[in-house]
């Protein structure tokens, strides 16, 4: 995998290579040079598998980072390539002409995290939250219960405090 | 069309004879993994609705219903889980301090009739509402070793017994402030105690002002309903730990030794700074007998509401009990008076040296006052009925402490018997010792029947007094070399019918002989009736024991209100101060019938 790294440095800006384990390992790629480096990873380095696309909210430093991670199946060897986009414009190329289910991630990313791919097929109809209303829900900043107060209807709760309930039922005068 | 488009169909018959690929799920039954979180089971009995399930739970998926009435210790309240919000997290089941509530490893439940009230569909008590699987043995519990409360007590630190013996310095050191938050921390602010509390001490609110540091808060919530904070966190009874949350599985919070911290952090010229009590006069005037902790508790809250209160004493200080019963060692006198110094800065005025019926009558204070609170307690020692107890040598425990704290020069000689299994039978022996005798205790039934403190009776055995249980006084002889002797039987217990608890009874023909220079009868002790005359009293109901009175202690008499150990079964500090909270707001009514 070093040696990978030191190669692809040759062509590419990447940094932050950390080895996880002999067969896995991460980089860190600017986000106009994430296209041109999976084609390239693609085509001529054999990671011709595309396990998965995922998302992480920093959101304190105004932040997504994605990660794309591809296998290699003739050396078995895994390497997730990330690259971090602004918050504020949350905006990524697709992938799905290299890889065809690029759109099914690129969809849910849309769903989850509000990420946009211009292009994508259908990348703004709805996976799985259907009629949703509300930000998407897996940012940081999605507040779980004002939205599930503001959007559901709640069974009345009838619950008692111990300490209260105990003081009406056992010294109601004091 | 060819051969193989007419034949292609029929070729899949020939799977039909091999063993399928997938899995047949519908028919047949599968149980939940041993271990898997399916729906709750609850102990009913073993539950003390603390409601710690509830306020854990991160979807507001339980709440607290009734289920059967609060008693001490459990507040009747039983969860109720909505399965439409809860996620089978299980932190309900490893908070539980009672470890009443687990998990089934059941996972379906079909709910019939969807048509009716929707409200109530997928809800259900555990326990209470009948499930299938209520026996279920597999499930979710707790792992051993997992544990989210902190189940043991911070240490007090304590004098060992052997630098305890030898002097009356109180031996208990307080917590530091890093132990009091750590202390205080463990607490799960369930409130059972609260209750259980004679004066309703809301101990979860003050606890909590600990952990955050405001101490000055805390002291303001102490004063709310209890005058003697400092007194009472060193000597309460201290039921409230009794039925702590946390004594169920392990050890309960130190609520004495907390309300402790929170007066030793005050220096007592800063009480009025906090507790601000501003005191306007209403021009009526109230007579205390007593200054105990009911009299006095009663005269501050009184005080508090503008009334100018006058206090009896036959003693030449003030605090009744607390001064001549207990020791300084458990309470010393400068935490007794940072409290009663407090309340009489309220204006409260104490005649020392004026026992009623003798310096003063009743009839005048009756005549004088607009309304009596009577709480004198009980001073007069019970005697134990045996023959040779009036001979010289004989003392009972209150007078032993009684001349231990007015100073006066006792001599108890080598050896000491003490008859009694009380505090104030441990508080005897426990003074005898430090005044360099031997001392033994007789007690006629076992040493797990003593009424005592159980921290009383193990620091005692800390410092070497010797427990005689099962031991039956008979009789007490003058030996020639003029010291005493008791002589005693050996009992059985026997479960006598419709007791409570076993009797001890004498085996015929038993008698042991134990040679002492001082013998202390500390048995109990009883009211006094005999300086109750004049013609006030003549116009108040007695009962069999006591003067008549309802729970907030009013008389048959609307002047007249009684409190303190002459009035409360329990004649415990905090029942007193309780008894003068309840009446102070009696006494109130009756001039402000519109005040609540």
């Amino acid at each position: 995998m070093e040696t990978l790294y030191k190669e692809l440095k040759q062509y590419f800006d990447v940094d932050e290579f950390s080895v996880q384990k002999a067969s896995l390992a991460f980089l860190r790629v600017p986000k106009s040079q994430l296209v041109s480096l999976l084609t390239h990873m693609k085509d001529i380095r054999g990671y011709t598998h595309l396990v998965m696309v995922t998302c992480v909210d920093y959101l304190e430093q105004d932040s997504f980072l994605l990660t794309y991670l591809l296998h290699n199946y003739s050396t078995h060897c895994d390497l997730g390539i990330q690259v971090s986009i602004s918050r504020q414009n949350p905006v990524m190329d697709g992938i799905h002409h290299l890889w065809e289910q690029g759109r099914v991630y690129q969809r849910e990313l849309f769903e989850m995290f509000g990420i946009d791919f211009p292009g994508s097929p259908d990348v703004h109809e709805p996976m799985i939250l259907e009629g949703w209303q509300g930000p998407p829900p897996m940012r940081r900043d999605f507040d779980t219960k004002a939205y599930s107060e503001a959007t559901y209807s709640h069974r009345p709760r009838d619950h008692k405090e111990p300490e209260e309930y105990m003081k009406q039922q056992l010294y109601p005068e004091d | 069309m060819n051969l193989k488009d007419i034949l292609s169909p029929l070729y899949v018959w020939k799977r039909a004879f091999e063993k399928p690929y997938s899995i047949n799920t519908l028919s047949k039954e599968r149980p939940g993994a041993a271990r898997y979180r399916g729906f709750h089971k609850n102990d009913l009995d073993k539950c003390i609705g603390c409601g710690t399930c509830a306020e854990i739970c991160q979807n507001q998926s339980i709440e607290m219903v009734p289920v059967h009435s609060a008693k001490d210790g459990d507040s009747g309240l039983r969860p109720k889980i909505d399965y439409g919000r809860c996620c089978w997290c299980a932190l309900c089941v490893d908070i539980c301090p009672s470890g009443s509530l687990t998990m089934s490893n059941s996972y379906i439940w079909v709910e019939e009739g969807l048509d009716r009230d929707v409200q109530e569909t997928y809800c259900y008590i555990p326990g209470a509402d009948q499930k299938p699987w209520d026996s279920e043995e597999l499930g979710y519990h707790r792992p051993e070793g997992y544990e989210l409360l902190r189940l043991e007590r911070v240490p007090m630190p304590h004098l060992p017994a052997e630098e305890r013996l030898e002097s009356f310095v109180e031996m208990v050191k307080g917590y530091s402030r890093e132990l009091a938050i750590k202390e205080a921390d463990r607490c799960i602010q369930c409130g059972i105690c609260t209750a259980t509390c004679p004066a309703h001490m809301n101990i979860p609110a003050y606890i909590k002002a600990i952990r955050e540091d405001r101490i000055a808060e805390g002291l303001k919530i102490l004063y709310e309903t209890n005058p003697f904070p400092g007194v009472c966190g060193r000597v309460c009874t201290r039921r409230c730990e009794d039925v702590c949350a946390l004594s169920h599985r392990g050890e309960a919070i130190s609520i004495r030794w907390l309300k402790r911290y929170l007066t030793d952090c005050i220096e007592s010229k800063d009480y009025q700074g906090i507790l601000n009590s501003e005191v306007v006069p209403n021009g009526k005037n109230i007579a205390i007998i007593g200054s105990g902790p009911g009299g006095l508790s009663a005269a501050y809250y009184l005080a508090k509401l503008g009334y100018r209160v006058e206090i009896f004493e036959k003693n030449s200080a003030a605090g009744g009990m607390l001064r001549y019963g207990i020791p300084e060692y458990r309470l010393p006198y400068a935490s007794l008076d940072k409290d009663i110094d407090y309340i009489l800065s309220l204006g409260v005025q104490i005649h020392y040296n004026t026992a009623v019926g003798k310096q003063v009558r009743f009839d005048d204070i009756y005549a004088r006052f607009d309304a009596v609170f009577i709480s004198t307690g009980l001073f007069e020692p019970f005697i134990i009925g045996i023959k040779g107890e009036d001979t010289p040598g004989v003392i009972s425990g209150l007078k032993l402490l009684d001349d231990v704290t007015n100073g006066r020069e006792v001599r108890l000689g080598k050896h000491v018997i003490v008859v009694g299994g009380g505090n104030v039978a441990m508080d005897a022996a426990r003074t005898a010792k430090r005044l360099g005798s031997e001392v033994t205790v007789l007690y006629r039934r076992r040493l797990e029947d003593m009424p005592a403190d159980r921290e009383e009776i193990e620091e005692a055995q800390e410092e070497k007094v010797v427990f005689c249980c099962q031991a039956i006084p008979l009789e007490i002889e003058s030996t020639s070399d003029g010291r005493l002797a008791m002589i005693w039987g050996k009992a059985e217990m026997k479960i006598v019918e419709g007791a409570k608890r076993p009797s001890p009874v004498l085996i015929e023909g038993s008698s042991e002989r134990l040679v002492a220079d001082t013998i202390i009868a500390a048995i109990g002790q009883g009211m006094n009736f005999s300086w109750m005359d004049g013609e006030a009293f003549a116009r108040i109901k007695f009962g069999k024991w006591n003067i008549e009175a309802d729970r907030w202690g009013r008389s048959s008499d609307q002047k007249v209100f009684i409190g303190g150990d002459m009035f409360n079964r329990t004649a415990d500090a905090i029942s007193a101060i309780a008894d003068g909270h309840r009446s102070a707001r009696a006494i109130d009514k009756l001039f402000n019938p519109s005040n609540e």
